[in-house]
Parts: structure tokens; C-alpha cells; sequence
């Protein structure tokens, strides 16, 4: 079906448009009603407003909704308010699935079955914010160009009903010339920083036209803030890891081809003079900070074989909040452990009948010696146990790979002792000699060597370990910019209006009308105060022609 | 704008949010894929160093059923599933079954003094510094993983493994 809608002025206006686009006339259903006239958008048709819609113009028309858009909005608000109700899975380091069951019963059980538990990586997730977009972008393309072109190509001479259904309107008799009135009013406007656009007796004043703007800047706004979000998707983009490095170690950093080395990790604690009364004696750290040095490698990256090529690019002290930074990637302090962790030892062999003692020799818990000769005698290795314990089976073995309780065990060899040598087990750490009774396994020999540690200078510490927080956020500036951006278009929409007056004089009748988006009581003033100064009795009060108050 | 511009800006508009969305939702979908699952292809490695020091990645194996398990010898039921392994090797390596059994990250003189221990003729992998762990998203030992001829995961197992188990998930990878 064909609508005529061309309008008297002989204006072509696109189907359902409300306002002629040249001379404002009421249009259709507008032209039928009574009271102020709908003004949104100028009254201009909205581009999805089309007479025969086909798909593509059908999936436009439903982003553009308004009422699409906070459906949309609320839906995603419920989501995310239903992520906050427990704990969500990337805040574990390491993460068991059974732990919303254990913590939370049936309840946790359900939450994480039904993928609460990553709500905000979730696929359905990700789609609402996408669909938000879409909507952002189509409801303000929709709406921006009309209304750009609509207040780009404004008639200065509009319809009598245009003026007479706006809510602030104003008609007087005029004694005297209409070109004359039409020049002084326009003087007055112009006083109050009007744009005026004049005709021989008619005019438009307008002023602060950008504020219309406002909105549509703060949506590209929050599209920018929207797509850095989803661009953290993107491999390399964002990184929240955790690596601990021993003193002197150098260590990968998951994920990346960069390596991370401790030269020297330093704690300092609080004296008692610094601490108050309750906490004194206890550790507190004041300042601890790892001399870091990063490195890039260049072949042989991961390997567990082969030694990575490594080439340095970075080194930095690295404290709480002076994170090592180097191409977005950020090392971050986060914890340190200094229980110390022996790294050898240097005993003395003890001849306990003759008091004679041999060594001392250098015994490195990692990497000990096949043999060692010590005067008469030789040290042959066994075995060697990290972390000692006896297992079910009776058998020493190992309780984990952490050097946390070394054990020796030797065959040594020497004068006065069976032919093959007899078995002895050392324990280096006094309290697991005495918690896995050496001198218990190691019977008679027990009271015939020893070894002995003279004294501390012959103990050797591993290194502090210091843990450091590797993230990457490369979406974060862009986050800022959106929300910069959003700001801007905030205030440009909300301390400025856009305020519109329309005069015309036929025949010594004047007829105004003056419309605003927001702030009606200060546009009254105005034009009232404008009328006045032009010598025309008027009431801020009397030109209110109705309509919902704002 | 008239009709066709109007109508190409449409389209432009929505084929972009159709490509931005979908490779956001893409991303959400396939990301969880980076832990091995049953049905999936397990994590490549290259260049793990068994006991002499010779290499072998897993794309030598390919082609072949192959066992990836992971043990330690702190752990005892890594430890006690060892030589019901090595029986369950014995009886189908010359159908081409692989075993490759990869160390947790463990010292040299551990690692070698266990072996002495038993008689395995399996080829055991030294891990370090946990790479190959982390990227098979260990959580528990021992864990063991069957990988059909075809490149997929079969079936993942943790906890210690009796003859029995074991020789049914080969016979399974064997029809592959």
C-alpha cells in the first residue's frame, strides 16, 4: 500500500514521518491528535521505519528498539548479579570443581553444573554484551542521522500549527512594520547567544545544538569500552599468572616466550621500636623487593631438555605496586617464602673410636657426588632422598620433590670394615635424625662414625623464593579511553540543552513557539524575557502550552 | 542516504557485528578446549628427554596407540600401577602400543635410583619444571592418558590402574 505523504508545503516525507521535514506540519496519526506535538527526533521518520521490511531490515528494526535494548540490559544485569553469588572459578590459582559442592552443599553443586561459576566467560554471556552492542550501534545510527540531517536542514518559516501545538508558544498582535519586529526580536535573541537564521518575518533561534550530540558520544563511548572487553578474548591480550622463582633461578613464564630471572630477593622486617604493642616479636615485612632480570628467548623455548637461548631485555627491582613492565607484560611482587631449604652442606666425617675426624667435604643435596674420599675411607652414594619418608610397604621413599627432608644413604669402605663396605643413612637436618632414628637403622656403625656439621658457615641455604604476579592487560587503555569518551557525552548531554525558537509574522500577528529537550522552566524565562526586552508583555507561565512537565 | 547506500551500511554494519560477536563468542566457546578431554587430541610436546638423554616428541608416536602416564616416585600409586604397566606393555607392544610414562619433574638421582628398582622397558620422560604437566592440566597423580591411532584421547584415568583396567582401555585402543 502506498501512503501519500507528501505535505502541503509540497515536501516528499519518507513513510511515517510525524513532522513535515521542511515546515514541521503535523503528519498522520500527529496531524489527528490534539495538545504538544511529539518532537523526538524532529518528528523525522527513524531509518528502520520502512513501508515493506525484508529480513535484514527486520533484524535492524529489532536492534533499534529502544525496549530491545533495556530487555537486554536488564537480562545482562541479572546475569551478572547471579556471577556475584559465589566465588568465580578464575579466582582459585588452582581450581577443583568439587569445591562449590564442599563449601556450598547442593546449592554450590547446582551453581557450578549450571556454568554460574564462569558467568563472565560464559558463551550466553558474551552474546548479551555482543547483542548490547549491536543495539548500541543500531539504536543511535538509527536515530543520529535522521536527526543530523532533520536539524542540518531546518526551515526557518514552519507551520502555524507547528508553532501554535509546541509546548511554549506564544501570539500577539503587532502594531507596526513585520520586517521590523522580525529584525528587533532577533536582536533580543541574539543578545541571549542565540544563532538566529532570519527571513524577511520569520526566524529561528537556536543554541547549544551539540548537546544533542551528547548522547550519541557517550554510545560510541561505551561501544569502545565494550569491544576492549571483548578483545581480552584475544590471545596475548590478557594474563593473570602466578610464577615463584628461587634466588639465582631463572624460570618461564607461562604461556610466553619470556623468562624471568630472581638475581637477589630482600626482605626487610619492622624492628619492635616500629611495631605496637601487640605485634612486637612477630615478623612484619616492611619493604621487600626481587632484582629482576626478564629475558626473551630465542630457540628452545619450553623445552625440558634443551637449554633455552635467552637474550636479556629487561631488568628491574621489582616492589609492592613497581611491577617490572616491558611491552604491556607486568611483574607484579605478590609474595615471597624464606623457609629455608638446604642446598648442601659441608660435614666432617667423625671416626668415633679414634676421635680422628676427615673432611670436611662438600655435599650438595641436588646434585651429590657419585664418591667421596675422606682420608682412609671411601664414600660410595646409594641413594639419595629428597623429601624422606617410609611408605606403606615398609620402603623408604619419597613424600614429594621438595628437598624437605634430604637423606644420604652410603656404602662406605675403609680399614677395619667387612669386605663390600658397610650401609650408612644420614640425615643433614638434626630433627629428622632424630625423628627417622639414624642411629637406629644404622646400628652398630652408629657408634663408630658420625657425621657433624662443625658449625653454620658450613651450611649452605637455598635461595628465597619470591612469587610475582605476571598480568598483561592490553585492553585496559582502551577501557579508559570508552569510559573517557562516555564521559564527555555524559556532560555534553547533561549541563547543555538544545534550545529552538521559532517565530513568524503574518499580517502583524505574531506566532512563536520554542521547544527544548530538556529544561523547560529556563526556556520559558528566556523567550519570556526575550518578548519583554522587545517591549511585548509576557509571562514566563502564560506561554506554557502544556505537556508532561520536566 | 537513499535506498542502496542505506541498505549497504546496513549490511556492513551487521556482517561486522556478525564477524566481531561471533569470534567473541567463538573464543568463549573453544576456550575451554586447552584441557585435554576424552574425544579431544592430547597437548603436543617436543624434545623430552628420556633416561639416556635421547628426545622424543609425541608427534614421533603418531599413527600409533599410545599411553602418556604421569608419576612420581613420591607418589605410591604411581609407584604400585608401575609393573602392572610394564606386564600390559610386554603383552601388546608388538600389536605397536607406546608407553610413554612421564616423569613428575624429579631429580636426576631420584628418578634414576627408582628405575634400578624395576625393570621397565618403557620409555620414561623427564619432565621439567612442570611444563608437560601443566599443559595436560594435571590435578591429580597418577593420571594417565590413551590416545587412539587416531590422534584422539580415548579415555583419561586417574588414581592408581590394575592389570585389568589397564588392559581393557587398550583393547579399546587397539580398535582404533
Amino acid at each position: 500500500m502506498f501512503e501519500n505523504t507528501k505535505c502541503e508545503c509540497g515536501h516528499q516525507n519518507p513513510p511515517d514521518t510525524t513532522l513535515c521535514e521542511s515546515c514541521g506540519k503535523p503528519l498522520g496519526g500527529e496531524a489527528l491528535t490534539e495538545g504538544p506535538l511529539e518532537m523526538r527526533y524532529d518528528g523525522v521518520a527513524r531509518r528502520s521505519q520502512k513501508a515493506n521490511p525484508n529480513l535484514l531490515d527486520r533484524i535492524w528494526s529489532f536492534f533499534s528498539s529502544v525496549k530491545v535494548a533495556v530487555v537486554l540490559i536488564v537480562i545482562t544485569l541479572i546475569a551478572a548479579t547471579l556471577g556475584t553469588i559465589y566465588p568465580q572459578e578464575n579466582a582459585f590459582i588452582n581450581f577443583d570443581p568439587s569445591w562449590y559442592e564442599e563449601n556450598y552443599g547442593l546449592a554450590g553443586k547446582i551453581y557450578y553444573k549450571l556454568g554460574l561459576s564462569r558467568t563472565y566467560e560464559s558463551w550466553w554471556f558474551i552474546t548479551l554484551l555482543v547483542m548490547i552492542g549491536a543495539s548500541l550501534v543500531i539504536c543511535s545510527l538509527d536515530r543520529v542521522v535522521p536527526l543530523y540531517k532533520a536539524l542540518n536542514k531546518q526551515q526557518v518559516r514552519k507551520h502555524i500549527q507547528f508553532l501554535t501545538r509546541q509546548r511554549v508558544t506564544y501570539a500577539a498582535e503587532l502594531e507596526g512594520d513585520d520586517a521590523e519586529w522580525t529584525r528587533k526580536l532577533a536582536a533580543e535573541l541574539r543578545k541571549k547567544r542565540f544563532r538566529v537564521t532570519a527571513e524577511e518575518s520569520a526566524l529561528l533561534a537556536e543554541k547549544h545544538r551539540f548537546s544533542r550530540w551528547g548522547p550519541y558520544i557517550n554510545h560510541v563511548g561505551l561501544i569502545i569500552f565494550l569491544l576492549a572487553v571483548l578483545a581480552r578474548a584475544i590471545p596475548g591480550w590478557q594474563m593473570d599468572e602466578y610464577v615463584g622463582v628461587r634466588e639465582g633461578e631463572t624460570v618461564q613464564i607461562p604461556e610466553t616466550n619470556y623468562y624471568v630471572k630472581n638475581l637477589d630477593f630482600e626482605v626487610d622486617y619492622y624492628t619492635d621500636d616500629e611495631l605496637p604493642e601487640r605485634l612486637k616479636g612477630t615478623l612484619r615485612p616492611k619493604r621487600f623487593v626481587t632484582k629482576a632480570e626478564l629475558y626473551v628467548c630465542e630457540a628452545n623455548c619450553g623445552s625440558t631438555a634443551l637449554e633455552p637461548v635467552l637474550r636479556k631485555v629487561k631488568e628491574h627491582d621489582i616492589l609492592v605496586n613497581d611491577p617490572l613492565e616491558y611491552k604491556g607484560l607486568k611483574l607484579f611482587q605478590f609474595d615471597y617464602d624464606t623457609t629455608p631449604q638446604l642446598k648442601a652442606i659441608h660435614p666432617v666425617l667423625v671416626d668415633l673410636k679414634s676421635g680422628e675426624t676427615y673432611g670436611p667435604f662438600e655435599l650438595s643435596i641436588m646434585e651429590p657426588e657419585p664418591e667421596y674420599e675422606l682420608g682412609p675411607y671411601r664414600l660410595k652414594l646409594i641413594t639419595r632422598f629428597l623429601d624422606f619418608t617410609v611408605n606403606a610397604n615398609g620402603e623408604p621413599s619419597n613424600l614429594s620433590s621438595q628437598p624437605n627432608a634430604p637423606a644420604f644413604l652410603f656404602l662406605i669402605e675403609g680399614p677395619d670394615l667387612p669386605e663390600g663396605g658397610e650401609t650408612f643413612f644420614y640425615f643433614p637436618i638434626p630433627t629428622d635424625r632424630e625423628r627417622f632414628g639414624q642411629d637406629v637403622i644404622n646400628g652398630e656403625l652408629a657408634e663408630r662414625f658420625d657425621f657433624r656439621v662443625t658449625d653454620m658457615a658450613h651450611v649452605e641455604f637455598l635461595g628465597d623464593i619470591s612469587y610475582l604476579n605476571v598480568r598483561v592487560d592490553r585492553a585496559l587503555p582502551f577501557v579508559f579511553i570508552g569510559a573517557f569518551i562516555s564521559l564527555i557525552g555524559l556532560v555534553m548531554g547533561f549541563y547543555w540543552q538544545h534550545r529552538r525558537v521559532w517565530l513568524r509574522i503574518d499580517g502583524g500577528r505574531l506566532t512563536l513557539g520554542a521547544h527544548t529537550n530538556k529544561n523547560w522552566y529556563g526556556l520559558r524565562s528566556e523567550v519570556a524575557a526575550v518578548l519583554r526586552a522587545a517591549g511585548l508583555e509576557a509571562d514566563p507561565k502564560s506561554l506554557d502550552n502544556g505537556g508532561k512537565k520536566r | 542516504m537513499k535506498g542502496r547506500t542505506r541498505k549497504i551500511t546496513q549490511l556492513v554494519i551487521l556482517i561486522g557485528i556478525v564477524l566481531l560477536g561471533g569470534y567473541a563468542v567463538g573464543t568463549t566457546l573453544f576456550a575451554s578446549d586447552e584441557k585435554p578431554k576424552v574425544g579431544g587430541r592430547p597437548p603436543a610436546f617436543e624434545n623430552v628427554a628420556d633416561i639416556e638423554g635421547n628426545l622424543h616428541s609425541l608427534a614421533d608416536y603418531a599413527g600409533r596407540p599410545v599411553i602418556i602416564n604421569f608419576w612420581g616416585t613420591f607418589c605410591p600409586p604411581c609407584v604400585a600401577e608401575m609393573p602392572a604397566i610394564e606386564r600390559q606393555y610386554q603383552k601388546y607392544k608388538d600389536q605397536g602400543l607406546v608407553v610413554l610414562a612421564i616423569n613428575l619433574s624429579e631429580d636426576d638421582i631420584t628418578v634414576r635410583d627408582f628405575l634400578k628398582r624395576f625393570d621397565l622397558s618403557f620409555t620414561i620422560l623427564r619432565d621439567k619444571n612442570r611444563m608437560i604437566e601443566r599443559k595436560y592440566a594435571l590435578r591429580s597423580y597418577p593420571t594417565t592418558f590413551f590416545i587412539g591411532r587416531d590422534g584422539r584421547i580415548t579415555d583419561i584415568d586417574t588414581g592408581g590402574m590394575s592389570d585389568e583396567e589397564i588392559e581393557r582401555y587398550i583393547l579399546k585402543l587397539l580398535e582404533t
